[in-house]
């Protein structure tokens, strides 16, 4: 980004005219996004439940969700170099916040998220802990007991406070303004998003930042150049797993009843993958791998009976097995031969095309 | 009531310590930590279920196909998985069985149904008693089995030439590589016993509860035992396996049913802050 920030500012005054153009294109579509998918309508004319891809808005507002997440795991892995197999942890940690502050106690909504980044950020340091002593392996496997240990005190808590169904939640208002349509949800939500992929990549650009990735490429290094390591650790846990809480009260609140089966080990991977999809250590490659993630399940299911025949019945009888057989599929390839992920076939794609162009 | 439980912790210990000494196999020789052999064990409960009801073969002839099925799946787990991830982050190759295990469930699950199948072998299923204990034959099968895959293990890397080949390659893959140790072959070797060892596992685990595809995480409690008994020691592993079992039968019966895994995990969690190279392990390992 400060890279392409800094091209910008010396390139000809038609290349800026082009990109301030693409950025408004942009964002008209995300603002009249959320009107086609509702009114199922553009422009005055219908669209068919195929031309919108078999798409809902709620689908978009989980996958708004779901950015946070990546974004915070891929800042966490990606950037800083930690791998954590324990971000349903924090979900769940955020989730339990929530339910706490919110449901018990009747806070309002601005001041739930905001407990629920702190407690977020707290069990974020207390996972990060281990990374003091071990790391490689080892740490990886502490954030899986983090995970199961995280995990046990939601149900319990659940239990304890609630019943065996799940966690209810009110709906969430700020001020007098209720989050009770999934239009107002998509607009609060890409305003999340976008705050957190903005910070996120500020955060990148500072001095902590610019460390914290010469710790992931080279940790004797980052040492002898007097980036203390493990402070910095602690750090980026702490971000990381305070924005991925506020995402999991968040989707709490969405979902307006969650239980503790919701994080399971899966939902934890389910971000790797994303991360991995969408390529390691690339911010807007991880807002790429929660869409495909969140939103290729309903396009298959959407599409495939238009095929026909065999691949239809096939959809019809196994669909979830299918999904996460094309997922682990598209991960084993991207791991295989493209490491970079979305983000890195993007950037050979650009090269390919525009041959002695800015990387 | 405790001699009860010791009892059928050990015995299903003895099946996760089987589970985990094919992890350690691979993870020594491979540096891979497999995610996905708790999968490794499942598949090779539906080999010997695919064996025995669909094609009605015989229990031997089932066991060895299933031995055969499993040991090929892992050869092809490493020239088409692990290989080409050669020198690669230790993220891709974590992820990269992650990814397998989901792979392979969903595939079993698209041919199998979700549903969980029984297993129908000739193993002694009656239960006698001895003193106040009893004693169910199958858990006694499955524990001397497991002890005699173990105790056979021992004894080839201890006593045979391929044995000590693959003991040098896992010391120093240079070292043996100089003195022409055929590497790439001591690896898928690796793999396949590794594989096997888990799909003997996953056959009891299968006998003892139903063929589905949930087995997988009793399967992955391998993982902890690896790690409570060293990843870098064989024989930790066993043992480990054996303490993952009775821990988990103890704190089930004393504690509460749910407890055993957060048990294991929260003394997974304190062996890597206080003991990180594990019980057996040897020392100065990814530590800080």
């Amino acid at each position: 980004m400060s890279e392409a920030l800094a091209a910008s500012t010396t390139r000809t005054a038609p290349a800026r005219l082009g990109r301030v153009l693409w950025a408004a294109l942009l964002l008209a579509f995300l603002a009249y996004l959320p009107f086609v998918l509702s009114h199922r309508a553009a422009f005055g004319f219908r669209l068919s439940n195929v031309q919108l891809l078999n798409l809902g808005l709620s689908q978009i507002d989980l996958m708004l969700i779901a950015m946070l997440g990546a974004l915070s795991l891929n800042f966490l892995t990606g950037c800083a170099g930690l791998i954590s197999i324990g971000h349903a942890a924090f979900y769940a940690t955020g989730a339990m916040t929530a339910a706490i502050t919110g449901t018990l106690w009747g806070w309002p909504f601005p001041l739930v998220l905001l407990a629920a980044a702190l407690s977020g950020a707290v069990t974020g340091v207390l996972a990060g802990l281990p990374s003091l002593r071990v790391r490689g392996l080892y740490f990886v496997l502490s954030t899986l007991a983090v995970h199961h240990v995280v995990i046990y005190v939601f149900l319990q808590c659940q239990l304890h406070y609630f019943d065996v169904s799940g966690v209810p939640y009110e709906t969430a208002k700020l001020g007098a303004f209720a989050l009770d349509t999934p239009i107002r949800w998509y607009f609060f939500l890409l305003a999340a998003v976008a705050l957190v992929y903005w910070g996120l990549g500020n955060a990148l650009r500072t001095r902590e930042g610019r460390s914290m990735r010469a710790m992931r490429d080279h940790e004797m290094a980052a040492r002898a150049a007097g980036v203390d390591v493990r402070v910095l650790r602690l750090k980026a846990f702490a971000l990381s797993s305070a924005i991925a809480s506020t995402a999991g009260a968040l989707q709490a609140y969405f979902m307006t009843n969650i239980s503790s089966e919701a994080f399971g080990l899966d939902f934890a991977i389910q971000f790797i993958a994303m991360i991995i999809i969408g390529g390691l250590g690339s911010l807007r490659g991880s807002l790429f791998g929660a869409a495909i993630w969140l939103l290729l399940p309903s396009i298959i299911s959407g599409l495939a009976p238009q095929g026909g025949g065999a691949m239809a019945t096939l959809v019809a009888e196994h669909k979830p097995q299918l999904v996460q057989l094309i997922f682990g599929l598209m991960v084993i390839g991207l791991l295989i031969f493209a490491p970079g992920g979305m983000a890195g076939l993007g950037r050979s794609l650009r090269v390919l095309l525009f041959p002695g162009a800015r990387r | 009531m405790l001699a009860q439980v010791l009892f059928s912790g050990v015995a299903l210990g003895s099946i996760y310590g089987l589970v985990a000494l094919g992890f350690a196999v691979v993870f020594k020789a491979t540096d891979v930590f497999n995610f996905a052999q708790g999968m490794l064990a499942v598949c090779g409960a539906y080999f010997a279920a695919t064996a025995l009801s669909v094609f009605h073969l015989p229990f031997a002839a089932s066991v060895l196909i299933m031995a055969l099925a499993s040991s090929a799946l892992g050869v092809l787990i490493y020239v088409a998985l692990i290989q080409p991830l050669s020198g690669r982050s230790m993220l891709a190759v974590i992820m990269v069985t992650i990814a397998l295990s989901i792979v392979l469930r969903s595939l079993i699950e698209i041919i199998y149904g979700p549903q969980g199948r029984t297993l129908v072998t000739p193993l002694p299923t009656g239960v006698f008693t001895w003193g106040t204990l009893r004693i169910s034959q199958l858990h006694l099968t499955a524990a001397v089995v497991s002890w005699i895959c173990m105790g056979l293990f021992a004894a080839f890397f201890r006593f045979t030439s391929v044995g000590l080949l693959m003991r040098a390659t896992a010391d120093g893959h240079e070292a043996a590589l100089v003195s022409g140790v055929n590497v790439n072959l001591m690896n898928r070797l690796a793999w396949a016993i590794g594989s096997l060892l888990a799909a003997v596992g996953g056959l009891f685990l299968g006998q003892l509860q139903i063929v589905s595809t949930d087995l997988e995480s009793i399967g992955l409690l391998a993982l902890p035992a690896v790690v409570i008994g060293g990843l870098q020691s064989i024989p930790g592993a066993v043992i480990g396996g054996v303490l993952v079992g009775v821990i988990e039968q103890l704190s089930a019966s004393y504690i509460a049913p749910e407890s055993s895994d957060i048990v294991i995990y929260a003394l997974l969690l304190l062996i890597l802050l206080v003991r990180p190279w594990g019980l057996f392990g040897e020392r100065e390992l990814g530590r800080v």
